[in-house]
């Protein structure tokens, strides 16, 4: 099933456009309220960068990838949310790409491997910008989150995958 | 090369593997964060703004600083502690830190890029020195 350049294209914009959508909607839910800690987000815009990691392979990922980090600090976020964004998501989206390679793990493992890979990522950045090694103080916590944090993006992406397995033969029939 | 992307949907064994390595990460970073750090208490309060040192307080005299950068935070020194007890910054996660007294232990207000550190003695400071 080769598909197009233009589809390829067209699929690859749609998902950027998903993924800015979501990144911003998702500070409209009160995630620090629950858990008081900086940085919290529920990655939503993870759901994408799986998606486009197992539908499309690893280069239009990073390409998706790379271009939402640079339109999201257009709209908002400016030169320091985007040196965070983009190391937080480039470090997850190279340990995703390892792990879904692993027959024992699910989207749930690599969602989950994704979510601490971006948060170690954030931290090395954070580590450059405040000019102090003790952000590493953080660093349990944010792990200790994204357990929860990549369960829940995890579902998110069996639930999108399981629609969309109607129409691929790509995932691996379940028991 | 992308034909053999299959995906496993439910949970599985690796993924009960995955989560106690990032757990066991995380026990094992704050582990050795927490025993390298605030042990001893310190005597000097030292704040810094974008990594560069602005200021530096001792911890035995109660005082009360406002820290302004892109927000404003309000530090206080009482009792051997130091607490950010306002800020104007969104997440006021350097203010549900809490107070601190150990030497090494920090307040951080990323908004505003702010850290407070806890140190000891003026000639502890340097680790080492390269020629």
């Amino acid at each position: 099933m080769k598909k197009s350049k233009v589809n390829q294209m067209t699929l690859c914009a749609i998902l950027i456009s998903m993924a800015l959508v979501l990144s911003y909607m998702e500070r409209f839910i009160p995630l620090q309220m629950v858990i008081p800690l900086p940085g919290i987000k529920l990655g939503l815009a993870n759901v994408v960068t799986l998606m486009a990691l197992f539908f499309l392979g690893q280069k239009s990922a990073f390409t998706i990838l790379i271009l939402r980090c640079i339109l999201g600090s257009v709209f908002g976020g400016g030169i320091s949310g985007l040196a965070f964004s983009m190391t937080g998501g480039i470090f997850a989206m190279s340990v995703m790409c390892i792990f879904k390679k692993c027959k024992g793990i699910s989207v749930y493992g690599v969602s989950i491997l994704g979510a601490a890979a971006h948060n170690i990522g954030q931290i090395l950045v954070a580590i450059l910008f405040m000019g102090s090694v003790y952000v590493i103080g953080y660093l349990p916590y944010l792990l200790i989150v994204s357990v929860f944090t990549g369960m829940a993006t995890g579902s998110i992406c069996r639930g999108v995958f399981r629609i969309l397995k109607t129409n691929t033969q790509m995932i691996q029939n379940e028991k | 090369m992308e034909r053999e992307n299959k995906i496993r949907l439910s949970f599985c064994k690796g993924d009960a593997v995955v989560i106690s390595f990032v757990i066991m990460l995380a026990i094992l970073i704050g582990v050795v964060f927490w025993m390298k750090t605030g042990t001893e208490q310190g005597n000097i309060v030292v704040v810094y703004q974008e990594g560069e040192k602005i200021q530096e307080l001792s911890l035995d005299k109660d005082t009360e600083v406002l820290i302004e950068n892109y927000y404003t935070n309000k530090l206080i020194v009482r009792d051997k502690k130091v607490a950010i007890v306002e800020s104007d910054c969104p997440g006021m996660d350097c203010v549900h830190s809490g107070a601190i007294s150990g030497k090494g232990r920090s307040l951080v207000c990323l908004p505003n890029r702010v850290e407070i550190r806890i140190e000891g003695e003026v000639d502890s400071e340097v680790d080492f020195i390269v020629r």
